[in-house]
């Protein structure tokens, strides 16, 4: 339960905090306040989403949207990579997250082993990903590309705790980041439950780790997704 | 002064005027959250509490215990039904009575609600339990009697039987009370509690540490219909003579003996041991709590495939020290723990979630309150090391633990009180049904799967607005005895001719590749042979007369040139001739040989020629009329080799055949026989048809025990125990059986009582075919991005302490 209510709340703000600052963004320059005005012409804003959500060819240039950025930053075959990852995260937050939320057993049968399939190919394209990836979000390449970004006037973000204007270089690297340890403690416990090593608290213990961190991972995703493939 | 407290006022910002109300409004308000909690806690207590709660709770507070961990050596007197002293030497002493015996220290009302006791008032919640059998082997019926209410449970109520009727079919293993005391207004006109007495508690038959306490003792003297003195024989403490089955029921206890029977009537008597008193009349019994030889009397089961004890392992609770009462316990109230999750007992005081697996083995759980210790009674702590979660909350502990290993089909048990183990004398008391079956995994109401045991229902029934129920199997004997006395005619039949074999062996019959003997209950046993004389498939109806010893197997008809009969052959055929007589049913048995046919006529064997042919080989026939027929006809051979040395009892043919004679003695009524998972009747041509049924469905109940060890669980060797693409669990096939032998049988797999789907499971087996690879992929995964993010930590670390600076700044300083 209290997963439930945590995992839905934050996704909910995280995606509202995103959406609301895309949509900020699309005000003219001295509208753009965090007002009940806005507020409200932002919720109507997201109302008049389902209708293009419900048109096919919404999805269909999202696709396209997706495909393109995937050969652009995975060239040759790691765009296979990519592509494999990305299909198979989608299967696994939503069966995950909807077994988790709507069905008291959790995620049983048929589902079940498709997750645990999927999984497997998950951490693969993961691992591949970290490989070709890491390097570009290391610290001593996300420093400059910040600074560049600095210099540029680049839309970055506002880091309340340090009170200053961020680039936005950072909000990739922590997404990255998040997503990878994330991915790493879902396969761990992944594979710490099924190794014949740990008892019965142990097993409990991973259930929560992997519960608690494919929330962090979703969220991790939405950030990403944000903040690194929609312009 | 005035100005001065207005001045105060106004610095307080408050003033008493508008204090007090909302201090009153405060007192208010508590004042009504403490009634409404009062209140609503009291109507709580009171929704709990059902009645006679009040009178349990002061009960309770009654401690029937001082702290003594000894039992004591009862040295009491025991007293009659009629509350007198017993004294042992007294010519004509009565039996004694538990109620009057035991009640001045114990209360019998008390003692009287306890689990053995009160079947019929067990509650609703009670988990359920073994059901009782009603058998006749005669005509195929098992049916499954309970007063539990689970759908295939058939209530004695449902089926007409009165207190009596149900006490005399199962007071064997009765503890007495309950129906074996049924009151005054209960008691129908077919009892005969006034000759039998009543079946009171047998406190002794649990209690009493003696080797004299006899169950096979008790069993005799309640079939004996000696009720009220069964306690008294089982014990030891006297010796019962007589049987109240024989005497009139008109006869009272006050009628005393009959001096004028000594041999058939003869009034039940005690013969008190005098050694077991004292020399103030007292009886000396050691009472401690039940040992376990006393429950295994009634709750034992063994596999049908052992051939001896030797081959049985015992509960592992059992071979650790434990007795059966250290788990199933009790307070006065004798409610037994019965230790299943969830269980509720009504009349105890006991924790009983503290004696289930769990309660021992892993102690309290820790949100009932602290951590709990784990190991009472000295009960390992299991690791249960790799098994995911989901098993326990979805598997009874039993599952992995309890019952006989699975293997491809669930495998015939014998319980002591369906099939009357236990019980010892010259007769074979053991029944080969109702046939149970172990174990299946059966999914519960409370979604978590079970090891149960299983039986198929099979009896006849009248089918009454489509609905099959059931009806007495004499009424059914009566209206077609000769299809269901099959095998005590041949076996008589056999019997007769034992006058030709010679000594020391026995006749039989061989049929097919059967050898059937008569065996000493007046039916046939059975034996397949590894070569036949009679291996003829192509040529049926046939059987071959034989005599046997053990293994040897010789012709039984002699062959002699009949006009030179031997000394002796003659007299012989004569008395073979005589004896078959007896069960002639209005034909003739001649022995035929060559030209002759040897006949009774008058008294004495007349030697006369036969007229047609000469018979080919000496035989023995029923002549009917002009005609010479087979000593057993085509209906026995025919069904004999149906049968086989199967355990079935009957045949499609049998069945059909005694359908027809029922529609025929009752053409107003529908009957069928519920066997195998099926309904089977006759359809318009009058040939048998099959079909389902809710009431034909099996049955199954909870098993606990045996208790394997820990090393023998399932899942012990991995996961592949269980899940695997031909797994005995989910894909072991469970196949109906029953008294009938039919091709209908309803089959089933174990995933499906476990409503798990078998597809789904077959999928999962075979992941675990590949997830050995499955898991080195993994690892390999879980390895390089651990390396990686160890890599990208430490590097950050160094970064943020200085001791690696970027190369930005590196770049700079150089």
């Amino acid at each position: 339960m209290l997963f439930t209510v945590v995992s839905i709340l934050l996704l909910i703000a995280l995606n509202m905090r995103l959406t609301f600052g895309r949509f900020v963004l699309k005000l003219p320059e001295p509208e753009r306040k965090i007002s009940a005005e806005n507020f409200k012409k932002y919720i109507r804003w997201i109302a008049g989403w389902k209708f293009s959500f419900l048109k096919l060819k919404t999805w269909d240039r999202a696709l396209d949207y997706l495909i393109k950025w995937a050969r652009k930053n995975y060239p040759g075959w790691t765009a296979w990579v990519f592509y494999a990852l990305a299909l198979c995260y989608v299967y696994l937050a939503l069966s995950g997250m909807f077994f988790a939320w709507f069905v008291k057993r959790g995620l049983y049968g048929f589902p079940l082993l498709l997750h645990v399939a999927a999984g497997a190919l998950f951490a693969i394209s993961l691992t591949i990903i970290l490989f070709l990836k890491a390097r570009d979000f290391l610290p001593e390449k996300v420093g400059p590309e910040a600074a560049a970004q600095e210099k540029l006037g680049k839309a970055g973000f506002w880091c309340p705790l340090l009170k200053k204007n961020l680039p936005r270089i950072y909000l990739e690297a922590v997404a990255f980041w998040v997503f990878v340890v994330a991915g790493f403690l879902l396969a761990f416990s992944t594979l710490g439950s099924m190794l014949p090593y740990f008892n019965y608290p142990a097993q409990i213990f991973f259930f929560h780790v992997h519960r608690w961190s494919a929330l962090a991972s979703v969220l991790s995703a939405c950030l990403a997704i944000d903040v690194m493939i929609v312009e | 002064m005035k100005r001065q407290k207005t001045d105060r006022q106004k610095t307080r910002g408050i003033s008493l005027k508008a204090v007090w109300p909302m201090g009153l409004a405060l007192v208010g308000l508590a004042v009504f959250i403490f009634i409404t909690i009062s209140v609503s806690r009291l109507l709580e207590a009171r929704s709990q509490a059902g009645p006679g709660q009040e009178i349990k709770l002061k009960a309770e507070q009654k401690k029937e215990w001082t702290g003594n961990q000894l039992s004591p050596l009862h040295r009491i007197p025991l007293n009659d039904e009629f509350n007198q002293k017993i004294v042992p030497a007294a010519p004509n002493a009565l039996p004694f009575s538990a109620r009057y015996s035991c009640e001045p220290c114990h209360s019998y009302t008390t003692i009287s609600q306890g689990t053995h006791f009160n079947y019929k008032n067990r509650p609703a919640v009670d988990r359920r339990t073994e059901p009782w059998f009603l058998v006749d082997d005669k005509t195929g019926v098992q049916l499954p009697v309970s007063f539990q209410k689970y759908p295939g449970f058939w209530s004695p109520e449902k089926l007409g039987l009165s207190d009596w009727k149900f006490v005399t079919l199962f007071a064997r293993n009765l503890n007495g009370g309950g129906p074996g005391e049924p009151a005054d207004e209960d008691q129908t006109p077919d009892s005969r509690w006034n000759v039998s007495g009543k079946l009171e508690i047998n406190c002794l038959g649990c209690h009493h540490r003696s080797p004299l306490q006899d169950h096979s003792e008790w069993v005799k003297q309640v079939m004996r219909e000696n009720f009220r003195w069964a306690a008294t024989a089982a014990s030891g403490l006297g010796e019962v003579v007589g049987m109240a089955s024989r005497l009139p029921s008109t006869w009272s206890i006050a009628d005393g003996p009959n001096p004028d029977d000594h041999e058939w009537a003869v009034v039940p008597q005690v013969r008190y041991n005098p050694n077991l008193f004292d020399s103030k009349n007292n009886a000396v019994l050691a009472l401690p709590r039940p040992e376990d030889d006393r429950c295994l009397a009634c709750h034992s089961v063994a596999p049908r495939q052992a051939r001896s004890r030797a081959e049985v392992d015992r509960d592992v609770h059992l071979l650790a020290g434990l007795k059966c009462v250290d788990c199933h316990r009790n307070d006065l109230g004798h409610e037994m723990v019965r230790g299943y999750e969830g269980e509720k007992l009504s009349h105890s005081t006991l924790q009983v979630q503290d004696f289930t697996c769990a309660g021992c083995h892993l102690g309290q759980k820790p949100e009932k309150g602290g951590k709990g210790f784990a190991g009472r009674l000295g009960a390992p702590r299991p690791a249960h090391r790799g098994i995911p979660r989901v098993h326990f909350e979805r598997l009874a502990c039993t599952v992995c633990h309890s019952g006989l290993m699975p293997k491809k089909e669930p495998q015939p048990v014998y319980t002591s009180r369906a099939n009357r183990l236990g019980i010892f004398g010259k007769a074979v008391w053991t029944s080969d049904y109702p046939w149970i079956v172990e174990p299946v995994f059966v999914r519960e109401a409370d979604k978590k799967v079970y090891p149960e045991r299983m039986v198929w229902p099979a009896f006849w029934a009248e089918i009454r607005d489509g609905e099959p129920v059931p009806v007495d199997s004499q009424e059914i004997l009566a209206a077609a005895p000769e299809v269901f006395n099959l095998k005590e005619k041949v076996a008589s039949l056999l019997n007769s001719l034992i006058p030709l074999a010679e000594e020391g062996l026995y006749p039989g019959v061989i049929i097919s590749e059967y050898l059937f003997e008569p065996n000493v209950d007046g039916g046939l046993k059975t034996r397949l042979l590894e070569k036949s004389p009679v291996a003829r498939k192509d040529k049926r109806n046939e059987f071959l007369l034989v005599q046997v010893k053990q293994e040897e197997v010789k012709h039984l008809i002699p062959d002699f040139n009949p006009d030179e009969p031997p000394a002796g052959i003659e007299d012989k055929i004569l008395s073979m001739l005589q004896n078959l007589r007896t069960l002639s049913n209005g034909r003739q048995p001649v022995f035929l040989i060559g030209r002759y046919v040897y006949r009774i006529t008058e008294g004495y064997l007349d030697k006369a020629e036969k007229a047609g042919e000469p018979a080919p080989a000496p035989e023995i026939c029923w002549l009917e009329g002009e005609e010479f027929k087979p000593l057993l006809s085509d209906f026995q051979v025919r069904n004999l080799e149906t049968i086989g040395s199967g355990p079935e009892i009957l045949t499609e043919e049998q069945v059909a055949l005694a359908l027809k004679k029922m529609a025929e003695a009752k053409p107003e009524r529908k009957y069928a026989y519920v066997a195998s998972g099926f309904v089977f009747s006759l359809d318009k041509n009058g040939k048998l048809k099959a079909g389902e049924h809710r009431a034909a469905r099996a049955i199954t109940w909870p098993l606990a025990h045996n208790v394997r060890p820990a090393q023998q669980a399932l899942g012990k060797n991995g996961c592949t125990d269980c899940h695997s693409p031909n797994s005995k669990v989910f894909f072991g096939k469970i196949e109906a059986s029953s008294p009938l032998k039919t091709a209908h049988r309803d089959s089933r797999l174990g995933a499906d009582l476990m409503k798990t789907g078998p597809l789904f499971q077959f999928l999962f087996g075979f992941t675990f075919l590949v997830r050995p690879a499955f898991k080195l992929v993994l690892a390999g995964c879980v390895l390089l991005m651990g390396i990686i993010l160890v890599a990208v930590v430490l590097k950050l670390a160094g970064r943020l302490s200085g001791l690696e600076n970027g190369p930005g700044k590196n770049s700079g300083e150089e």
